[in-house]
């Protein structure tokens, strides 16, 4: 538990020398307000720079509170998820292969602290993003387009964190696992492309941890679906398998770590 | 243009100011980038928003 303590204290000095807990909220921030803004102003944008001929009329469609929330997802599924995995997947490998870790794996260390102090370290950041990106998402929606259920919003942000520590462990596992380029590689077809297939053929499986933003964001218009529940159990079950995996490989890889 | 309320966009306009401010210092105080530090300066400034995210996750040397 010591052990713990502090390698979490170290991980939380190098993310904050490295200004992640500044950038990664307000990028997050930055992609929950611009959808609303941008739809709000789409009219305005459109006869600004759209070089529409002289009587096309546009007519665009009414907006829901829940519609802008959606897009919001699809902001942080795409641009928000990259930029965080890529983030996330080189935690344990950059540190074998610049040599950094000789210091510390030299030391009888437990390898479950080693993983479990980064897997916080970015859990917490991720969660931190997602609650302030949607916080930030919901202002705005809630200005320009009117108010959702308090209990169901906060359903869904935190049904989206479950989604953000699957993502996260995902990365850390394969971070130990590959070296950097790979790891990354693999990180970035699993999680954002994936989720990106899964939305354009995904009808076909109802059950998978890739379908979770989506349901979360269903949960507010407050409609049954089946497939909720068994989506968010077998996301937790397979958050907990890649930590463990992750743990299994950071003990077997830290005979790679240059010196 | 007249119409557009200023105090919806202005944060909008904050993140960005605060972003590039980071990360221009950060770029000064840093030992070494990956990459000359000019084309990151670039980058930084004329890079919207996307241009400190992308120094920060690709430009900083860490060893």
């Amino acid at each position: 538990m010591k052990t713990f303590t502090v390698l979490l204290q170290k991980e939380f000095r190098e993310s904050w020398r490295s200004f992640k807990f500044l950038w990664m909220p307000l990028l997050f921030i930055f992609l929950g307000i611009s959808d609303p803004l941008i739809n709000y102003y789409m009219e305005d944008i459109l006869n600004a720079v759209g070089n529409l001929p002289d009587g096309v009329a546009v007519t665009l469609p009414e907006f829901a509170p829940i519609d802008i929330l959606k897009a919001s997802t699809g902001q942080f599924q795409s641009i928000g998820l990259i930029v965080f995995v890529i983030t996330a997947a080189g935690m344990i490998n950059r540190e074998r292969q610049s040599g950094t870790a000789t210091l510390i794996y030299v030391r009888p260390i437990s390898f479950i602290a080693l993983f479990m102090s980064k897997w916080t370290v970015a859990s917490l950041l991720g969660i931190i993003s997602t609650i302030v990106g949607y916080a930030g998402s919901m202002y705005y929606t809630s200005i320009l387009y009117g108010s959702v259920s308090t209990m169901a919003f906060i359903q869904m942000v935190m049904s989206y964190c479950v989604w953000i520590l699957f993502a996260t462990s995902v990365a850390i596992m394969f971070s130990a696992m590959f070296k950097s380029a790979l790891a990354t590689t693999f990180t970035i077809i699993t999680l954002p492309i994936a989720t990106m297939i899964g939305s354009l053929i995904g009808k076909y499986w109802s059950i998978s941890p890739w379908k979770l933003a989506d349901y979360s964001v269903q949960l507010i218009a407050e409609t049954e679906n089946i497939y909720y529940l068994k989506t968010l159990l077998l996301t937790i079950i397979l958050t907990v398998l890649a930590i463990i995996i992750g743990i299994l490989f950071t003990r077997k890889n830290s005979g790679t770590t240059k010196i | 243009m007249a119409d557009i309320n200023w105090a919806l966009i202005a944060p909008l306009i904050a993140i960005q100011v605060i972003l590039l401010i980071v990360a221009l210092i950060d770029l000064v105080r840093i030992h070494a980038t990956n990459g000359p530090k000019w084309v990151w300066t670039i980058v930084i400034i004329l890079g919207n928003i996307i241009g400190p995210i992308i120094y920060f996750i690709f430009g900083r040397k860490t060893s």
